[in-house]
């Protein structure tokens, strides 16, 4: 019945196998999510392939482009963390432009979103969280628990503030991948219901038109604000494993 | 509470319920477990792939470029100062020599002046002296013109007075006479 109500917001999310694989009797078929991750790589890869083409001292569009977001995230990175951030450098730029690429991908009609799926940005999410923690414990060995006692706190308030530091330590993986997926369900249910009231309203459907048009043009601004905040939380973390005391 | 979000929903025009209750019995999409090792699966590789290519590809390239860029636009500051000082150093130049060449000509025109001056004087000094020369020439000359015409008109009076004398007395008076007379 999903399948066939043609204005079912869930409709979008719903993943479809490509190509069945299995391997050892593990479903890892190649899926609509699996293509449009393909695409998101396609386009990041097109970007700095055309971008890099050709280097020149005055750049053109696509070059300019493609310094654009590496100086974007480089002083992102460096403003936050600092120049001993620059060793996670790949990384996070990479996963800027994935998160960024799935997300206005996720924009264009009949696109499947990558970044909708708890599942993609909580995969994220645990591993920068189990990295950061790693990171923390290499770089500080056991004075990284110190982010659980804040300095300059009376000794008797440690009781109520280790615990509180300690879960929301504990929740930041969570809080990060949900703040992403669901802004990109709930952003693409509204589309998706707006436009639903638009064909269904017929002549009087301008109504929700305008409202859709409006709507998308947000939409698009959070695409790239979640692929932003999604990288500078991710750059906090990094700065509070590397520099524990403050 | 939970008949009431099922009305409400069915009143939307969008059947949200029924889509939630359709095929598969776990709602969202988002929570069919038995997607997620294929959604693992393929975001570990295309994302891994997307890493090696910024790691080993963008990133290099992208830093050289703006490496690159960023020291050509310092050596090219650095070399517009040189050339700033050497024209300021020619400048300097410049109107030292014209300064210099101010003076120079002040004095050759100081100096000309002086030489055209003197060689003036020089000129009105020798003709001055001409001048006087003359004159005393051309005096010298009259005196004499007047000494001898003196000198005849005494020699005429003298033949006249003694014509005139002559006509009336034999007795011809001498030249002394005469001048003593006329004296």
């Amino acid at each position: 019945m999903a399948a066939d109500n043609p204005i079912d917001p869930i409709h979008q999310f719903e993943i479809s196998k490509i190509a069945d694989i299995q391997l050892g009797g593990i479903d890892i078929s190649f899926t609509n999510s699996s293509l449009f991750m393909v695409f998101a790589l396609a386009a990041t890869m097109a970007l700095f392939v055309i971008g890099l083409s050709k280097k020149s001292i005055i750049p053109n569009r696509m070059q300019m482009l493609s310094e654009l977001s590496y100086n974007f995230i480089a002083n992102m990175l460096r403003d936050q963390v600092g120049d001993q951030g620059r060793a996670y450098f790949p990384f996070i730029f990479s996963l800027f432009m994935f998160i960024f690429f799935c997300n206005f991908i996720g924009l264009i009609p009949y696109t499947f979103t990558v970044t909708s799926h708890l599942i993609v940005t909580f995969a994220f999410a645990g591993l920068i969280f189990i990295a950061v923690t790693i990171i923390g414990f290499l770089k500080n060995g056991l004075g990284y628990l110190r982010i659980f006692y804040p300095s300059g706190i009376p000794i008797f308030l440690a009781p109520l503030i280790v615990p509180i530091e300690i879960i929301s330590y504990l929740s930041k993986p969570i809080s990060l991948s949900v703040r992403l997926c669901a802004n990109m369900l709930a952003g693409h249910s509204i589309l998706k219901i707006f436009a639903g009231f638009t064909v269904m309203l017929g002549f009087l459907g301008f109504a929700p038109l305008v409202f859709l048009v409006v709507l998308y043009a947000l939409e698009t601004l959070i695409a790239a604000l979640q692929a932003y905040i999604f990288t500078i939380l991710t750059c906090i973390y990094l700065n509070d494993a590397l520099h524990p005391d403050h | 509470m939970k008949l009431l979000l099922k009305v409400f929903l069915s009143t939307l025009p969008i059947n949200l319920v029924h889509a939630a209750e359709g095929q598969k019995s776990a709602g969202l999409p988002q929570m069919d477990i038995s997607t997620f090792p294929s959604q693992l699966f393929w975001l570990v590789i295309t994302f891994s792939l997307l890493y090696l290519f910024m790691w080993k590809f963008v990133i290099p390239k992208l830093g050289a470029t703006i490496e690159e860029r960023r020291d050509k636009i310092s050596n090219d500051i650095n070399d517009a100062d040189d050339l700033n000082k050497e024209a300021t150093d020619i400048l300097k130049k410049y109107d030292e020599q014209m300064v210099n060449a101010s003076q120079e000509s002040n004095e050759i025109i100081t100096n000309s002046k002086k030489a055209m001056l003197d060689h003036l004087e020089m000129l009105k000094k020798e003709n001055e002296e001409k001048v006087n020369s003359l004159i005393s020439e051309s005096q010298a000359k009259i005196k004499a013109q007047e000494e001898k015409s003196k000198i005849e008109i005494r020699n005429a009076t003298l033949d006249t007075v003694k014509t005139i004398v002559s006509r009336y007395i034999e007795n011809i008076p001498s030249d002394e006479e005469i001048n003593k007379k006329l004296n």
